[in-house]
């Protein structure tokens, strides 16, 4: 079975959140207004962070100081603690590894964006809405199955919405390959923003595969999973600066 | 585990079928998509509910990039855009402004067709009209120049364009009888491209192959965020750290961290406006250390020793720096430690190739002549080591081979209207100028020509994007008629007479030349859906007004269209147009570098494009085409100009201290305007909510302005992070939230750029501050630049 994972090398992201905006035209994130915004209810699947948070606490003192980067999408943990506290099991980790989100049965609690430690689980507090104009770049796709409107089909309000490492590309790779009568290869399945990174710095693939240049890369030695000491085993693998 | 969840009903199951015959064609799918109907419970399924698919080459147009893009169409909507794996820039990648333009071409904001004005200028009250109306108004309007035999009061104000979009404009105009096609060059890239010409021989912005560099210094060029070309710089940047086997080292030297200064090895906090010392410094520990290319030096460069000038002993660039900027010299200006310069300059020599950066855009290169200095500066140090036309150097751009232009009608009007002084002043007033943009304001203003009376802007919104851009407003009350081709009603194009509104780049035809990797190749933009309003675009509306003009100026334009044009222009890149369409691009990959001293050395890199001096095949330490365009000028003129050095040093590279506005006691900060990854340069980009939603990643803003003041000293002054407060310059203040940072000069104070907006649409309007309102918004004397960061300002509670 594979294990689908992902390695992001901050030596060479240069924080330039292409990968979050093709994430919002690819899963149809809404915009939310400024106000909800300064309330930290953006809903960026991948969003993209100044470390630490808050720029206040600079690591070291100028001119020294250095700031870092994170660009942070869900970790698909392997252990992961949204779908420990969900109620209602609308939240399960599939047998590919990857987290996923039944929107038909969440029932808007928020138990699991208080239990994620990485923040990664957004509500819908508002019905997203798009001008007549604008619904027009909305994706058509939809996923069905398990995770019933799991996809880009645009969530109601009131539901917990989160990366699902584009499954729906994933669904569309084999599709693809069934009908060309052969075997689905891993290297055709690409989520939007490893497909957009404009520094080369994602890469996605197999982790069980030892061949795959994201598992090669998740045993160098600059490899580290953000907050893992608090057991959650994250599928995302950073790849330290320097 | 959940329970799957009920199958498809009947009805949802057939939807399906029609929707996958239909994306056969595209997609191949079908077969598959039936399958996993069928699949085991517990499997997932994808539901496509499209029925037509294309995919469709295009050119973005977000930033000066110009990456290549694939449009995803789905029954006529553009769903999603991805990066060309084809195009050389990007390779497949795409950045947050083209990921969201969708947003811009399905903008609700954007005008729906041709507006005349009926209120007061700047009322906002409007009527449709046709564009058969539009065409019959201006091509009257620029018919009555002609006949009253004043051409020249026509100009064309534009903003980025490449291609045969430019040399279009110049045509039209040149049609008409007037030289006034303004670029706003002088705002960003004219100090660096003329920094070049003086010392390179090319008017050309230098590339750089960061893919081979082992060592970088980059002089506040802010190549990870606002480069001229971020895409490609990013790329080469990415490849440079990772890509390769070695690793390469990046230090950044710019008084703001940003993004560049903390993925870079080291940052220093330079005092702002002194990098043309700091260089000269490096300049001379490898001139006294001998670690310079003295093949290079020796026998393609001229001024590098003392040279005899008609008798008199004229000083050399070696003599010059080894004189006056020792590195404890430069110290005392820069702020950078003696011991930092030399070991810098040491690194630099000592880690062939390694390539010094100038800035694309802005930064240091605005100011007062010291921006033009600190160009030759840059393009003089690299010079000294050899990087010049070397792997991991300087690249020079190259072009796709062009027919020439037919020859214009003759034509006695337009001839002698062409003859007439700019109305910028570049050339006349502005002795070194090719574009005074910000300038033409206060020349109409202050009637220092004759009268502009048929006023046309381009992708030009002087109003917001000037220094001090309220002055245009002045200005319009003495244009009569004024015509924006603005796709949105814009800070400028509110005061205009006519607004004909150009589609968005998704939707219109224009060639751009494949910018930033040395090598010829032109990308082609097609529209990926037929145009939603009723636009035109503009190259189409001005072949039109030729053509509904009298003669001669009716036959200077043999095309039906602008996309026949370009069929015509495009017509010897080396494939078919079936082809180009197809993919998007064509070019001619592979730098080939010249050998010092063979034909193409002197042909297409040294020496190029000079006027007066000779093409020689030397490079420039000492610039004789600068000494030939200033030759009317001696010292004494120059100086009561505003040169600080005398002698040959003008003709060097060489450090001139800013002129501040704003008395230092007073005023104890400079203000610096930055461009983001985020917003970009273009004014219409904060219109994109999605783009204003990630505006600030750099401090954790959204929907908004900040200023970035030096976390300690902000402390000092009692100030707390986020508070509100007043930035006030000798020209203005503004009021925005204060952000506290430690990777900035205690002196300067930095504004994001494109917020601040009084127009455009419901995102970008009243939201945050424009730090260019408080700038200064005169013009160097010699260059026509826009010197506006050599402006101070205060900071107090609000």
């Amino acid at each position: 079975m594979t294990n689908w994972s992902m390695v992001v090398d901050l030596d060479k992201c240069v924080a330039c959140q292409g990968c979050s905006i093709a994430c919002r035209f690819e899963n149809n994130t809404p915009v939310v207004s400024p106000e909800e915004a300064a309330l930290g209810r953006s809903i960026l699947w991948n969003d993209v962070l100044p470390m630490p948070i808050n720029p206040t606490e600079d690591i070291g003192e100028y001119p020294h100081s250095r700031r870092r980067y994170l660009t942070r999408p869900c970790m698909h943990c392997e252990n992961p603690p949204c779908v420990k506290v969900c109620p209602v099991q609308a939240t399960y980790r599939d047998e590919e590894g990857i987290v996923r989100q039944n929107y038909d049965r969440c029932i808007g609690c928020r138990f699991c964006t208080v239990a994620c430690p990485y923040g990664v689980r957004y509500f819908n507090w508002e019905t997203p809405s798009w001008s007549p104009e604008m619904a027009r770049h909305l994706s058509p796709e939809r996923v069905v199955g398990q995770g019933s409107l799991e996809g880009p089909a645009v969530r109601p309000k009131g539901v917990v919405e989160k990366c699902t490492f584009c499954i729906h590309r994933l669904q569309k790779a084999r599709a693809r390959a069934e009908s060309e009568e052969r075997e689905f290869r891993a290297e055709e399945y690409t989520p939007a923003c490893v497909q957009t990174c404009t520094a080369k710095a994602r890469f996605f693939g197999d982790m069980d595969d030892v061949t795959a240049t994201a598992s090669i890369l998740a045993s160098s030695p600059r490899a580290f999973r953000v907050l893992e000491d608090v057991g959650t085993h994250p599928k995302v693998i950073y790849l330290q600066e320097g | 585990m959940p329970k799957k969840n009920q199958p498809l009903s009947r009805r949802e199951f057939l939807k399906l079928s029609a929707g996958v015959i239909g994306a056969t064609a595209t997609m191949g799918m079908a077969r598959g998509l039936l399958t996993s109907l069928e699949a085991e419970e517990g499997e997932t399924y994808l539901l496509q509910t499209s029925t037509h698919e294309e995919i469709i080459p295009t050119v973005c147009l977000m930033c000066p990039s110009g990456c290549g893009m694939l449009a995803r169409v789905v029954d006529g909507n553009v769903v999603k855009l991805e990066g060309s794996p084809m195009h050389p820039i990007n390779l497949g990648a795409l950045c947050p402004k083209g990921q969201a333009a969708p947003e811009l071409l399905y903008n609700p904001d954007r005008l729906a067709g041709p507006l005349r004005r009926v209120g007061e200028r700047g009322s906002g009250e409007w009527e449709p009209i046709s564009w058969s109306q539009a065409i019959e108004q201006v091509a009257e309007k620029l018919n009555g120049l002609r006949d009253a035999g004043h051409p020249e009061r026509a100009a064309l104000l534009y903003g980025e364009t490449r291609g045969q979009m430019r040399k279009f404009f110049e045509r039209f105009m040149a049609a008409v009888g007037s030289p006034n096609t303004i670029s706003h060059d002088s705002l960003n890239i004219e100090a660096a491209k003329l920094g070049t010409l003086f010392t390179q021989g090319v008017y050309e912005l230098p590339n750089y192959d960061l893919e081979n560099a082992s060592y970088v210094l980059s002089f506040g060029a802010n190549l990870l965020e606002a480069g001229r070309v971020p895409e490609r710089m990013v790329a080469g940047y990415s490849y440079m750290r990772r890509g390769r086997a070695e690793r390469g080292k990046i230090v950044h030297i710019d008084p703001r961290q940003g993004v560049t200064g903390a993925k870079a090895d080291e940052w220093i906090p330079i005092k702002p406006g002194t990098d043309a010392a700091l260089i000269l410094a490096i300049a001379n520990v490898i001139i006294k250390t001998g670690q310079f290319d003295s093949d290079f030096v020796r026998n393609y460069s001229f001024g590098f020793e003392d040279f005899d000038d008609n008798g008199r002993n004229a000083v050399g660039f070696k003599s010059y720096v080894l004189a006056n900027f020792d590195p404890r010299q430069a110290e005392n200006i820069t702020g950078v430690p003696a011991t930092t310069i030399s070991r810098i300059a040491g690194e630099f020599a000592g880690n062939p190739p390694a390539v010094a950066i100038m800035p694309g855009k802005g930064g240091l290169l605005s100011g007062n002549l010291n921006g033009l200095a600190t160009a030759m500066a840059i393009n003089c140090l690299n010079a000294l080591v050899g990087s010049l036309e070397a792997p991991g150097g300087v690249l020079t751009q190259r072009y796709m081979p062009c027919p020439d232009w037919p020859d214009l009608p003759s034509d006695s009007i337009a001839e002698a209207g062409r003859e007439a002084e700019r109305v910028d002043g570049a050339g006349s007033f502005f002795p070194l100028g090719k574009h005074a943009y910000q300038a033409v304001a206060d020349r109409i203003i202050e009637e220092k020509t004759y009268p502009v009376e048929v006023l046309m802007l381009y992708d030009a919104n002087p109003v917001y994007e000037a220094p001090g851009g309220e002055r245009f407003i002045q200005a319009f009350d003495k244009i009569p008629f004024i015509v924006s081709f603005s796709t949105f009603e814009d800070e400028t194009a509110q005061y205009a007479d006519l607004i004909l509104p150009e589609p968005t780049f998704l939707e219109r035809w224009q060639d751009d030349h494949i910018e930033g990797l040395g090598y010829p190749g032109v990308g082609l933009r097609q529209p990926v859906i037929e145009p939603l309003l009723d636009t035109m675009n503009t190259g189409d509306f001005l072949i039109e007004v030729a053509h509904a003009m009298h003669a001669p100026v009716s036959e200077a334009f043999p095309w039906e269209d602008y996309k026949s044009l370009l069929q015509d222009r495009l017509v010897d890149v080396g494939t078919d147009w079936e082809t180009l369409q197809e993919l998007g691009l064509w070019l001619t990959p592979g730098y080939r570098f010249s050998r010092r001293g063979n034909p193409r050395w002197i042909d297409e890199v040294i020496g190029r494009d000079r006027k007066l001096s000779p093409r020689d095949g030397y490079f420039d330490f000492y610039s004789r085409e600068l000494s030939c365009l200033v030759a009317d000028l001696d010292g004494d003129a120059r100086e009561a100009m505003g040169a600080q050095v005398s002698g040959d040093a003008f003709f060097l590279p060489h450090y001139e201290p800013v002129n501040y506005e704003g008395d230092e006691a007073e005023f104890p900060y400079m203000l610096n305007v930055v461009t983001l990854m985020s917003l970009g340069p273009y004014s219409v980009a904060a219109n994109l909510p999605t783009l204003q939603e990630i505006s600030g990643m750099v401090v954790g803003e959204r929907w908004g302005s900040w200023v970035e003041l030096n976390h300690d000293l902000g402390h000092e002054l009692g100030f707390e992070d986020k508070d509100q407060v007043w930035v006030e310059s000798p020209f203005g203040k503004l009021k925005t939230k204060l952000r506290l940072v430690e990777g900035m000069r205690p002196d300067v104070i930095n504004i994001p750029h494109n917020q601040g907006h009084k127009a455009i649409g419901r995102w970008a309007k009243d939201r945050g501050v424009n730090g260019l309102e408080i700038m200064n918004p005169a013009s160097e004397p010699f260059t026509g630049l826009a010197s506006f960061t050599n402006t101070r300002v205060k900071i107090y509670k609000a």
